[in-house]
């Protein structure tokens, strides 16, 4: 079977124009992409790993900001609650354009091994989602893993790109 | 004919019982002179109503009327347990009509722990505890979220666990484990409003679902293709950077990158 | 405040009022922290820089649990205990584990009882290490959190060796433990024990004498032993204040009675004493380690208990025996039913006294299991403890007391 590279700069076959400035603002936000702390969970204390000395973070960019307004990308880690869901909402409108969310762990992709009544099944019911990482608990390398893939799709994105209408609001 | 679903009891339950079996009980002893808990039970016994006493799986067990509590307590705490390791309730609603409130206690110089036990019948309110023992505060108020015992006198009477305008109490037998209508929306009716449930669409609470043509939702590992693409059957690289690198950035490779044997 | 009921435009926490006669300001710390203790609000009322009154909200990683316990058997529910207390997993299996046992009167064999030690005791190391590393970064020592993090990896890569997953381990069952220590694994941890204490003098020789540290840690959040006793204030905060009761001396489970260690007690109360508590109480982890090598290889192969009416035969049988298959077969399509009875079995958790409460009505499915959070006693107790403390000692006080909401919340 012949492998072969998924073309990132197509999309559905239709190439997507990049001018030279759209590639070198995106390399720029590609490489230094703020993380606001969303640490929930369990996924939590790997996604502290994964910015510790051994899965060094800080190698690819990425800092981790306590602030919204500062942020590029909310990873969510962990269980999200339908307590909790409102202001995880509030957090990711207060959050500047650019943005994207990496959801990590399988409590975040949908709702994971909770199935009851006060576990929001899926963050993507409330904010619109990038990478979904599978995992309870995702390896810091898969974490990485998926910091790496988001940073290829804000490359191929233009830099003056407008709020792609997604499923919600 | 429609599955048999029992109104007072929503868990799941076995779906095979065995018609002449009978479970065993854990064995109860009765308190006798040479026990260790001996000088405890006669202590309690003197200041208050007991009605039961045995002791189970090594701790004692004193059932008292629920309108003593505070005074078995106090009791017990003059002996020497001066500890609340826990207090909480079991729903026996469907079978006797109430909760049984138990509240575990610890004493540290003896080295024994009791419980004392209550049957609160549905709908009477407790007294709450918190004067003799303050770790009840929270306890209590956790109790009242779950089950909707009310509890008089208690200092900070608030929903715990659940947020303040939660409906229902999840931790009674009627109530489902996935929740009722009013939770399975919760979030979307206080974020987005009423009017956005058809937009959201209902949870999927089905951990088994899986739609393989859908590639906007799921990815086929190893043949994974862009949101929206065609299924595809040709395997995809699992590569880390665009074809040719980036600029400046490291490139990194399969074919570079070393298997350690040892982690360093 | 005025009662008016909450929509979409005026939600609850914002009829919290901000402008008061008294002057006082209301503060309120979100269940978004940038400090690393999980989803705890806090709502605080202060004159000045001093707290007046702390109210913490929790409930924001309440996952129903408890509910869960109710609609599964008992083998399904031991990965769902992993995730109460997430830091140091397999205590929190070993104390469902026993309970069960408990209610079971059944006894794992001797290696099982090892291997749990083991596990017992790295997991305490792994919870104090990321006490001390979310500690030290809250009140700014930020070197800590990498070299804590660090030696984490190290113990993280043991347990990995052993039962395959980092931080939810489900790595003790009912009746035992089912899977043998791998080749070379003791030789790994006797060469971790070699050089961890080294580590510990490290973290000792940044912070214990550092006068910072100490200015920010000494006479900060004194627990008196009455205070503690009242509130269920169970491990460390406990033993800081001068009470000697630890669980794994007073009524021991596991192999505690053989091993040779000491458990430190502090008698002021305050943040500094429990700071040096939790760094003397590595240093005996370590030496049980030590010692617990020896008893492993001392001990005879066995790790699961003989019980047919309750577990199921080892691998080997279920494999090449009919009736082993169909017993197993029964136990986990249906689940094994336990007497009726109930019965509350606490051990000592890195955090403090971890109970499990089960009630069973003779079905596969407990009819109620609660779970006693040390966690949860020392969240309530914040209601007492931060008034009177300014609001840096705040940051100390959530550091200190060695709070992980999952367990709080379930």
């Amino acid at each position: 079977m012949a492998q072969h590279q998924v073309e990132y700069l197509n999309s559905g076959g239709l190439p997507i124009a990049l001018t030279s400035v759209d590639k070198l603002v995106q390399w720029g936000r590609s490489n230094s992409v703020w993380a606001l702390s969303y640490g929930l969970a369990c996924c939590a204390i790997e996604m502290m790993a994964a910015g510790g000395s051994r899965y060094d973070f800080d190698r690819f960019g990425t800092i981790f900001r306590a602030s919204p307004r500062h942020s590029d990308v909310m990873i969510i880690a962990g269980t999200l609650t339908k307590k909790h869901a409102e202001f995880t909402r509030r957090l990711y409108d207060q959050m500047a354009e650019p943005k994207w969310v990496i959801s990590m762990g399988s409590c975040a992709n949908t709702g994971g091994m909770f199935n009851t009544y006060s576990t929001v099944q899926g963050v993507d019911r409330i904010i619109p989602v990038d990478i979904y990482l599978p995992g309870c608990a995702p390896r810091p390398e898969t974490l990485q893993y998926a910091l790496m893939l988001l940073q290829k799709k804000i490359r191929r994105q233009g830099a003056n790109r407008k709020q792609a209408l997604k499923r919600l609001v | 004919m429609r599955r048999y679903q029992d109104k007072h009891n929503v868990q799941k339950q076995a779906y095979y019982t065995d018609r002449f079996n009978v479970q065993p009980s854990l064995p109860r002893f009765e308190v006798t002179e040479d026990s260790l808990f001996n000088a405890t039970l006669l202590h309690v016994k003197g200041l208050v109503d007991v009605l039961e006493a045995y002791v189970e799986a090594g701790q004692l067990v004193v059932w008292v009327a629920p309108k003593a509590n505070v005074s078995a307590l106090k009791a017990f705490k003059t002996a020497g347990y001066e500890n609340l390791s826990e207090m909480s309730a079991v729903d026996f609603i469907a079978q006797k009509g109430g909760f049984e409130v138990f509240y575990q206690l610890l004493s540290m110089e003896k080295h024994e722990r009791a419980r004392v036990k209550c049957f609160v019948p549905q709908g009477e309110t407790l007294h709450s505890v918190t004067e003799v023992y303050k770790s009840a505060n929270w306890s209590e108020r956790e109790m009242y979220d779950m089950f909707g015992i009310l509890l008089e006198n208690h200092p900070y009477m608030k929903r715990l666990l659940m947020p303040d305008d939660w409906q229902g109490h999840p931790l009674l037998k009627t109530y489902p484990l996935q929740g009722d209508e009013a939770a399975q929306w919760y979030e979307i009716d206080t974020i987005f409003g009423k009017e956005y449930r058809e937009v959201v669409g209902p949870e999927n609470r089905d951990p088994a679902r899986v739609d393989a043509r859908n590639t906007v939702d799921f990815s086929r590992i190893g043949h994974e293709v862009e949101s929206g693409a065609p299924y595809s059957a040709t395997p995809t690289a699992q590569e880390y950077q665009e074809k040719g690198g980036i600029a400046v950035v490291s490139k990194i490779t399969k074919e570079k990158a070393k298997t350690l044997k040892e982690r360093p | 405040m005025e009662n008016q009921s909450p929509n979409r435009l005026r939600p609850f926490f914002e009829n919290i009022a901000f402008e008061r006669e008294d002057n006082r300001m209301v503060i309120n710390m979100g269940p978004q922290h940038p400090s690393a203790h999980g989803q705890l609000r806090l709502i605080l009322e202060l004159d000045g820089e001093m707290i007046t009154k702390a109210v913490p909200c929790v409930g924001y990683m309440h996952r129903g649990m408890e509910k869960m316990a109710e609609n599964m058997i008992y083998n399904e529910f031991l990965p769902t205990t992993d995730r109460m207390d997430y830091v140091a997993a397999s205590s929190t299996n070993y104390g469902f584990a026993l309970a069960v046992e408990k209610l079971l009167d059944i006894q794992a064999p001797r290696r099982a009882e090892v291997i749990r030690t083991m596990l017992l005791e790295l997991n305490r190391l792994t919870s104090h290490l990321l006490w001390l590393a979310t500690h030290a970064l809250d009140v700014g020592a930020m070197t800590i959190f990498l070299y804590a993090f660090r030696e984490r990896e190290y113990i993280l890569d043991l347990i990995e060796d052993y039962c395959g997953a980092r931080l939810t381990h489900s790595a003790v069952r009912i009746g035992g433990v089912p899977l043998d220590l791998p080749e070379g694994w003791t030789a790994k941890l006797a060469a971790f024990c070699e050089k961890f204490p080294s580590d510990i003098d490290d973290y000792e020789g940044l912070l214990t004498k550092n006068r910072i540290w100490k200015m920010r840690l000494e006479g900060v959040g004194v627990v008196t032993p009455e205070q503690a006793k009242s509130w269920g204030c169970t491990g460390v905060i406990l033993r800081g204040s001068g009470v000697e009761w630890d669980i794994r001396k007073e009524e021991p489970y596991a192999l505690y009675e053989e091993l040779d260690f000491d458990v430190p007690v502090a008698k002021e109360g305050d943040s500094y004493a429990r700071y040096l508590v939790y760094m003397e109480e590595m240093r005996q982890s370590t030496r049980m380690l030590k010692q617990l090598i020896r008893l492993y290889q001392e001990s005879e192969p066995g790790i699961m208990a003989h019980a047919p009416r309750y577990l199921s035969a080892p691998k080997e049988q279920i494999m090449t025996q009919n009736y082993a298959l169909m017993q197993h077969f029964v136990l986990v399509t249906q689940g094994m039913r336990p007497p009726k009875g109930e019965v509350y079995v606490a051990t000592e958790s890195p955090k403090g006294e971890l109970g499990f409460y089960i009630n069973s009505q003779g079905d596969p499915y407990p009819y109620r299991l609660k779970v006693r959070a040390p966690s949860f006693f020392h969240c309530a107790f914040y209601q007492e403890w931060m008034v009177g403390l300014y609001l840096a000692d705040v940051v100390t006080i959530l550091g200190n007391s060695n709070i992980i909401l999952g367990e709080i919340d379930r």
